[in-house]
């Protein structure tokens, strides 16, 4: 039965990188391949040949140091391992797919079988994890690709005993140890060994040294790794963390020779999890095969886009507004779409956060003056606009990308395209706006008297707000349209319908299409810069140099260049999803 | 209960339905050929044939779900090519799985359909189609938490709420326990004597034998025939007489009906 297994293992891998290799023959994937493999190789492989990284921590903590790192790596594998003692309370599961469910629970296959089976196909994603892990936090030195060895060792042992643990819980479940007798008797456990140690600290060592007013901070680092150093040293500590120090040891390797010592009490701990996970006699089928349904659900509905459908189980959601049986049908998609955004986009909702905004912004202004705080929020609330325009069209997908999987329903209803996309587009544009429009009127109430020196009349500061009040929308819809567009017209590059297709490929084709948007958004963003900037210059002559004059009518000249666009890439989308074959989407 | 064939219509009824030339192509794959028919009102036709023959494609190109690429389908008059609103204000189409807004309530989901074709006077309609399919005590439930088959009635409530005029089901009775099937049976029965022209693509022949006045058979996105089920039964009773549509069904495909 282990050879069938390991037949279906090494057969789905196989075949499912020969359909992926087979769809370069596709220019799309074929682009996307490349653009993707060189990321991944400049990523990647540079990373692993030691090439500094931006913003990348120091490769290796100083050398006094690095065992109260390790010390303290040894300290949060503890506690990680003590947390899978506590915070569960189900019965153990092990995930399978539904397909693997339905073919190896009823096929005469032992329960240990079953267990190496996983066992065996975790292994991937450890070492992908660990691969990960080497890349991200290139701390602890020596060679990356060593260093992967360590992570992996590391990674197997949290993993064997998450299993190992579940199926603990569950025998003293069966055994009629509740999971609150379990989480109190470890709590006790913990809470008499954190005793017996901070006891054996206070005894055996002095207090902390006093560093109030040491500068600089390297001395103040210093002299605190070095207690710390004293209290991993002191008491039942060492004796404690002994075992754990062993788990992480290889990540703090300096060369090869000591990784392959370090590496030693690693495999004696995998040896000795693995034995308690596979002598366990558990059932974890019924409870398996809950888990499978459920992921299966869930990875269903995330991979259709339909984030929220992800989560738990919900609710009908209240609508946001009363929706007439007549009118506009393009409201209808819109009022829809605020469901599907959740409890939050009522106006109710929307009125409380401006109040709440208000009253804030008042009381700070009122009762810290134009104080320094009162100015780093303003400028926190501007920060978080501008942030919202680059990141807000990509989380907000109540739009095409949510709806697309539905495609064939949306071009059932007698509307035009453009109606359509306006539908589908309004309501993360709403909502987008509705956020900046309460950061704005934040930063208006926070907004200091002079910024950089200069002074900032309150006329002027309305006349900014409202100018950005103006313009933001319109900003925000033309963002939206990209991504809307790109769904449309290359249905298989954007993350749509069940079938996702993944890998380098993927991972290219959007890399593709963000700097695609970012140019057109660019682009489309010219001619109002351009318009706005004439519109400002010829206010500012003809209405007496008043600036806030010349700002809103700068704002409003860019505000109808950009509301044109807008309709223009409306109706032109429009046209696009009435010829849309949503036939020749989906077969991806 | 049986449940009597829709007499044929009277040849005076309206033409609802009309497809002259229709192909699909998907890539260089002729998905359906030069199909034409046409649908009069109170007809109700049986679109049969083997997996793969073109049906689903056919039904999604009448609803205006994809566009042909060659030929021409009117809808009461009006041609999903060059007036496709008018013409899907007459349309409902109804998928072999329902088709529905996960965070839409059923109720919502009623309103929300009023909206998209402006039906004022909606209520009404809607309380009494929930009636009829037995959901009314289920208004504020989502479609994740109602069975397969609720989810189709909601879908048929859906669909029914703008009275639509040609109607096209693709396998309609998937899922239904028989007590479902009947009503289903039932409701197609009841559109047609209205007036409306059904389209169903079906597998199940025989209970496609109890509704429909007329059949179409599909091969490899050819039409074989099309005809009244009597018409049809003439064509292959010289070696068969009084066949059923499966022996018709076979006979005109080709197929192999097995052991």
């Amino acid at each position: 039965m282990g050879r069938a297994l390991l037949y279906y293992e090494w057969h789905s891998r196989w075949n499912r990188l020969r359909a992926r290799l087979q769809r370069l023959r596709r220019p799309k994937y074929l682009f996307g391949a490349l653009v993707g493999g060189l990321y991944f190789y400049w990523y990647v492989f540079g990373a692993l040949r030691g090439r500094a990284m931006p913003g990348r921590p120091p490769a290796m903590p100083a050398l006094e140091h690095r065992a109260v790192v390790q010390s303290l790596a040894a300290l949060v594998l503890l506690v990680v391992l003590l947390l899978m003692w506590i915070i569960p309370h189900e019965r153990a599961a092990l995930l399978f797919t539904e397909a693997e469910v339905a073919f190896l629970f009823p096929a005469p296959v032992a329960r240990r079988t079953l267990i190496h089976f996983k066992l065996l196909k975790s292994q991937t994603a450890i070492l992908f994890s660990a691969l990960f892990m080497t890349l991200i936090g290139r701390w602890g030195g020596g060679n990356n690709w060593l260093r992967i060895l360590g992570w992996w060792g590391l990674l197997s042992i949290i993993n064997l005993h998450l299993l190992g643990s579940s199926f603990a819980r569950t025998l003293l479940l069966e055994r009629g140890i509740s999971n609150w007798r379990r989480r109190l008797f470890v709590l006790g456990g913990v809470g008499l060994a954190a005793a017996g140690v901070f006891l054996s600290v206070r005894h055996s060592l002095p207090p902390p040294p006093d560093l109030s007013g040491a500068r600089p901070d390297s001395i103040v680092l210093s002299a605190l790794a070095s207690y710390a150093g004293q209290i991993f040293q002191s008491g039942p500590l060492p004796w404690l963390l002994a075992p754990f120090r062993w788990a992480v040891a290889p990540l703090f390797a300096a060369n090869a020779r000591k990784l392959c010592f370090a590496l030693g009490p690693v495999l004696g701990i995998i040896a000795l999890h693995y034995f308690w996970v596979i002598r366990s006699n558990v059932a974890f089928e019924e409870a398996s095969v809950e888990l499978s349904r459920k992921l299966a659900d869930r990875i269903s509905a995330m991979r259709a886009g339909n984030w929220q459908a992800a989560g738990k189980p919900r609710r009908g959601k209240r609508p946001p507004f009363l929706l007439r049986p007549e009118g506009w049908p393009a409201a209808a998609i819109f009022w829809k779409n605020l469901i599907s955004a959740g409890h939050f986009f009522t106006g109710r909702a929307w009125l409380f956060l401006v109040l709440i905004t208000v009253i804030a912004g008042l009381n700070l202004r009122w009762h810290g003056g134009e104080s320094t705080g009162g100015a780093a929020l303003a400028i926190l609330a501007v920060v978080l606009g501008l942030m919202s325009l680059l990141y807000g069209p990509a989380i907000l997908r109540y739009d095409f990308r949510q709806d697309l999987r539905v495609a064939d329903v949306l071009k059932l209803y007698p509307m035009p395209g453009w109606q359509v996309v306006l539908g589908e587009i309004l309501a993360p544009a709403a909502i987008l706006a509705a956020a900046q429009w309460a950061l704005l009127l934040l930063a208006l109430l926070l907004c200091p008297a002079s910024v950089g020196g200069e002074p900032a009349p309150m006329a002027l500061r309305i006349a900014a707000a409202l100018s950005a009040a103006l313009v933001l929308p319109c900003v925000d819809f033309i963002a939206l349209l990209l991504p809307n567009a790109a769904a449309l017209i290359f249905p298989a590059w954007v993350q749509l319908g069940k079938n996702t297709p993944r890998g380098f490929e993927t991972m290219g084709q959007q890399l593709i299409l963000m700097f695609g948007q970012i140019i057109v958004l660019t682009l489309s963003l010219l001619p109002a810069a351009l318009g706005g900037a004439v519109a400002y210059l010829a206010a500012w002559w003809l209405f007496g140099k008043v600036m806030a004059v010349a700002v809103v009518s700068g704002a409003l000249a860019a505000t109808v260049l950009l509301a044109a666009e807008a309709a223009l890439g409306v109706f032109l989308l429009g046209k696009v999803f009435s010829r849309f074959d949503w036939s020749e989407s989906t077969p991806e | 209960m049986e449940f009597p064939p829709p007499p044929p219509p009277p040849s005076a009824a309206p033409c609802l339905i009309e497809v002259s030339g229709l192909t699909k192509l998907y890539g260089d794959f002729p998905a359906v050929t030069d199909l034409s028919f046409s649908v009069r009102a109170g007809e109700v036709i049986g679109l049969v044939g083997p997996n793969g023959a073109g049906k689903t494609t056919t039904l999604r190109c009448l609803s205006g779900i994809i566009p042909p690429t060659r030929g021409s389908v009117q809808i009461c008059g009006h041609g999903m090519g060059r007036d496709p609103i008018e013409a899907k204000r007459c349309v409902a189409f109804f998928p072999d799985e329902p088709r529905l807004f996960d965070y839409l309530t059923v109720s919502q989901h009623l309103t929300f359909t009023a909206r998209i074709y402006n039906l004022p006077h909606y209520q009404e309609t809607a309380r009494a189609l929930l009636e009829e399919l037995e959901i009314a005590d289920k208004a504020d439930k989502l479609p994740g938490e109602l069975s397969r088959g609720m989810k189709q009635k909601l879908a048929i409530a859906c669909g029914f709420l703008h009275a639509p005029r040609a109607i096209f089901f693709d396998e309609p009775l998937t899922g239904l326990d028989p007590l479902g099937i009947r009503r289903m049976k039932d409701s197609i029965v009841k559109r047609a004597a209205a007036g409306a022209a059904i389209l169903i693509s079906s597998h199940l022949l025989h209970l496609l034998e109890e509704v429909c006045s007329h059949v179409l058979i599909l091969k490899d996105g050819l039409k074989i025939i099309d005809g009244t089920m009597d018409e049809v039964r003439q064509k292959f009773s010289e070696t068969a007489a009084g066949a059923n549509l499966e022996e018709i069904f076979f006979r005109a495909t080709g197929e192999n009906k097995g052991p």
